[in-house]
């Protein structure tokens, strides 16, 4: 078994010991129900909002619009998933990150394992191998679920083309809290002090999700984290158009959104993205920027400090 | 022995003093604030733009109208209060202002914990809770003298960025907000501090801390706000069905229970009470827009009872909590 | 003629977790003014027994009294009478020493507090230190800081635990001037520790733990009637490992 490989071994292990990332992940499995329920809870309360209103419409001799619920295919459904995971998935992905670093480091074995016959970038391999396997463990989990949760709900036919549209969303969506690990990681590994990497990466993650849609749509921070607000169109000014040209391709949450909209079909007619990169570009570059600044950081790691109280 | 037995006020004011002096040494409090202001100023410039944008709009249709020969009065007119820009603002304190108060929480329970101090604090002639008092109060401290500082950038910045000079009345309101503020964000720090006071590592407390923050701060209200049909339509479901207001309330009160439902998991949020007492004392929410305070206060008292009771009942459960000595220290 | 009050004492005095018994009934009495060096094996229940002493912990049954105060009904009391060094203190980094102490000396109620840090600092000779922060020091400057706060309020009983804990010779030779400095001055100290070179030079009884029971106790005289320093190492051992018959 090679260094990288035994490090992963030994760090996934740790962290499948670790009570608070086991009940993160648990917290996150349980959202990913709660999803299916409330996608299926409100699609019928609008199916009888639309009848009662079609009566009244009907009544009163005016047009009948379509039903906006047979508009919506069924993945649409799952419109919450893409907030549960930028939300808990993200946050599971930065204690994830953190604590590869930090374990080792309060546990007083960074000098033991430094001092062992391999290379500095196996250790950085080691760590980011666990980080990409914890984080697709993750979607696997929703994976499960949401796939039980789409054959169990009554009235929703389910096509193969569905199936392959909910696998690349879940890449996305694994593509997208592992770049905030990767940011944990290599900010733990950079950050000596107790959950310095906790932090800095969540501060990177709340601007991701509640400053930058402000600055490129006028998203409020509850608009961003409901899946149809989040989808404004950008507002007819200068400002927000220089903006949104220029903040787009870093607006990740937004774009990571849009994704979620367009895989899971409830993308708004016309919507296009925030600025001019896509973010089937934007999200797989990010991810290579974040895994290079975790391997960086954790291949310049301080192997010598560390102990409990460090 | 010494020559007095200290006052219990004497050793929690000791204790808050220190504190206070050791956040202003380590600048985090500075980073704080400016971290706060710089998100306050960008929700409060981004509303005005674009509410200058919808004001422009608003004048182009009027003249189209107008040239027409037709009225103005088939739409409506951007309202101008200018406490209503502090939407995004006050919804950045739920949740940004949340995260720094949790994590000021954390640094004040682990730093004790990492220097090995509080074994030596808990060892001084003074009953162990007066501590965890005096811990509340230097959190408190911090937030009064961070919002103060957010709320008065914010008072400067709001005439400048609207266009439309702050009132007596506007500065009444501002100092409530900042009040209910000072409690949403104390109840924070007593969490973030109570967690990692008790948790078996201070970072595992954050990591709770956090997870807690989740599901209180952003879930509940995000359920309680995606069940809402208006939100399950882009544009609204009635708007989109081109519904009038008197037949939309009778179909609503045919899901009176879904209502209640709805509502009861956001009400389980103290994050809702702080928001729906902050926009109806500012008037971001369209029924209170310009409504006397003293109406407005009548109303909402519930809210900012909520909010009092559960500031006190997480202080009074963090006081009466023993201090384990098995967490003197950062490992245990 | 009465009996003189004890500084510690302890009867029946235990703590369990659970099942887990950590420190079985102990019952013990340290007169004051002595130097009382507490042996033991580590996980043996020292630091537990300090922290019961200390008020820190709350015993599962038995009493405990400290400059003749109860440590269960009277902790505010005890506190007032005690000083304590914990193991690897590491104080307000960002602070000064004179900082970090007047803040402590204020917590424990000293009437005058520069005027009581300034004698502290002369008498531990740190006044060099006083205006530096703590952050910057090494561990033997740490340690005398944290032997400061323990003692400015002059405590009628102070708790060391392992003060020599990692210090060097010297630092370990500067620990032992003061504990006699101290001694002179009629203060009793309770010190846990390991290294049995201190305990010969320093204390005037010991105690043995070993897994939660007191196994032996004796006074340093008696002790030193029987056995030299080499001597001790074996008496340690042989108690710690085979019970209190190996003294006798």
């Amino acid at each position: 078994m090679t260094p990288a490989r035994l490090i992963a071994r030994q760090s996934l292990s740790g962290l499948t010991r670790d009570r608070s990332v086991l009940i993160l992940i648990a917290f996150f499995a349980a959202m990913v129900l709660v999803t299916a329920w409330l996608g299926w809870s409100a699609t019928n309360t609008v199916d009888a909002i639309y009848v009662d209103a079609a009566t009244y419409l009907a009544a009163s001799g005016q047009p009948v619009p379509p039903n906006p619920v047979s508009q919506s295919a069924p993945l649409a459904v799952l419109r919450n998933l893409g907030v549960y995971i930028s939300l808990i998935g993200a946050f599971g992905s930065i204690v994830i990150g953190q604590l590869l670093i930090e374990t080792d480091r309060r546990a007083g074995t960074l000098p033991l394992i430094g001092a062992r016959p391999f290379e500095r970038s196996d250790l950085a391999l080691g760590k980011m191998r666990a980080m990409v396997t914890a984080t697709g463990a993750m979607m696997a989990v929703a994976a499960v679920i949401s796939v039980a949760m789409l054959f169990t709900i009554p009235s929703l036919v389910v096509r193969p083309g569905d199936l392959l549209r909910l696998a690349l969303f879940l890449v996305a969506g694994w593509a997208y809290i592992t770049i905030f690990g990767f940011v944990a990681l290599g900010a733990a590994a950079r950050m000596p002090a107790t959950a310095s990497g906790l932090i800095a990466a969540t501060v990177v993650w709340l601007v991701v999700t509640f400053v930058l849609p402000e600055l490129t749509a006028n998203v409020h921070p509850t608009a961003a984290i409901n899946p149809v607000s989040t989808l404004a169109t950008t507002p007819d000014s200068v400002f927000f158009h220089l903006m949104s040209r220029v903040l787009g391709p870093l607006s990740l949450a937004e774009g990571f959104a849009w994704a979620s909209g367009d895989l899971l079909s409830f993308l708004p007619d016309g919507l296009a993205p925030r600025g001019p990169v896509p973010p089937a570009v934007a999200l797989p570059v990010a991810l290579i920027l974040a895994g290079l600044f975790a391997a960086h950081s954790s291949a310049k790691l301080d192997l010598n400090a560390g102990g409990p109280d460090a | 022995m010494p020559d007095l037995l200290p006052s219990l006020s004497g050793s929690v004011t000791t204790i808050a003093l220190r504190d206070a002096r050791e956040q202003l040494r380590d600048r985090f409090l500075l980073w704080a604030t400016l971290a706060l202001i710089a998100a306050a100023a960008v929700s409060l410039v981004t509303g005005a733009i674009a509410l200058h944008g919808d004001a422009a709009t608003y004048a182009a249709a009027r003249a189209q109208l107008l040239a027409l020969g037709k009225g103005a009065s088939a739409i409506a007119a951007p309202e101008f209060y200018p406490l209503k820009l502090m939407r995004g603002m006050i919804e950045q304190i739920e949740i940004m202002g949340a995260v720094i108060a949790l994590v000021a929480g954390y640094r004040a329970a682990a730093a004790e914990r990492g220097r090995q101090t509080l074994a030596l604090i808990l060892t001084r002639p003074m009953p162990h809770w007066a501590y965890t008092l005096a811990k509340i109060i230097g959190g408190m401290g911090l937030a009064a003298v961070s919002l103060a500082v957010v709320f008065l950038a914010t008072a400067i910045l709001l005439p400048i960025v609207s266009g439309i000079g702050l009132t007596m009345g506007d500065a009444l309101r501002l100092v409530l907000t900042w009040a209910a503020g000072v409690l949403y964000l104390t109840a924070l720090f007593t969490l973030g501090f109570g967690l990692s006071l008790w948790a078996k590592s201070p970072a595992s407390g954050l990591i709770y801390a956090f997870a807690l923050w989740i599901l209180v701060v952003l879930v509940a209200p995000q359920i309680g706000d995606t069940m809402d049909p208006d939100n399950q339509v882009a544009g609204g479901v009635f708007a989109q069905l081109s519904i009038p207001k008197a037949e939309q309330d009778r179909i609503k009160a045919g899901f009176a229970g879904y209502e209640t439902f709805r509502n009861g998991i956001e009400v389980a949020s103290v994050t809702k009470h702080f928001e729906r007492f902050t926009f109806a004392v500012l008037g971001i929410k369209d029924t209170y827009t310009g409504a006397p305070l003293a109406k407005v206060m009548a109303e909402k008292q519930g809210d900012l009872l909520f909010l009092f009771l559960f500031s006190l009942g997480l202080g009074g459960l963090a006081l009466l909590r023993p201090i384990n000595p098995d967490r003197l220290t950062k490992e245990s | 003629m009465t009996k003189a009050i004890p500084a510690v004492s302890t009867s029946g005095l235990s703590k369990s977790y659970g099942d887990a018994v950590v420190l079985h009934p102990l019952s013990l009495d340290v007169p004051k003014g002595e130097v009382f060096g507490f042996l033991g094996h580590n996980g043996a229940g020292k630091t537990t027994t300090i922290r019961l002493l200390t008020t820190l912990l709350a015993p599962t049954s038995g009493t405990a009294r400290v400059a003749g105060h109860d440590v269960a009904s009277d902790p505010i009391k005890v506190r007032a009478s005690i000083g304590y060094l914990p193991e690897n203190v590491r104080l307000y980094d960002r602070f000064t020493t004179r900082e970090n102490l007047t803040f402590f000396a204020r917590l424990s109620g000293v009437a005058g507090p520069v005027e009581a840090v300034r004698e502290t600092l002369d008498f531990l000779d740190i006044a060099p230190l006083a205006d530096r922060r703590v952050g910057t020091f090494s561990k033997g400057m740490r340690q005398r800081v944290g032997l400061a706060q323990a003692i400015l309020h002059q405590p009628e009983v102070l708790f060391l635990d392992e003060p020599t804990s990692g210090l060097d010779p010297m630092g370990v030779r500067q620990l032992r001037e003061i504990i006699e400095k101290l001694h002179a001055r009629g203060m009793t100290i309770f010190m846990n520790t390991h290294l049995l070179s201190e305990v010969a030079r320093s204390c005037t009884s010991i105690g043995v733990l070993a897994h939660g029971k007191l196994v032996f106790h004796d006074s340093m005289q008696a002790v030193a009637d029987k056995y030299d320093e080499r001597s001790l190492e074996d008496l340690y051992v042989g108690v710690a490992e085979r019970g209190p018959e190996v003294a006798a």
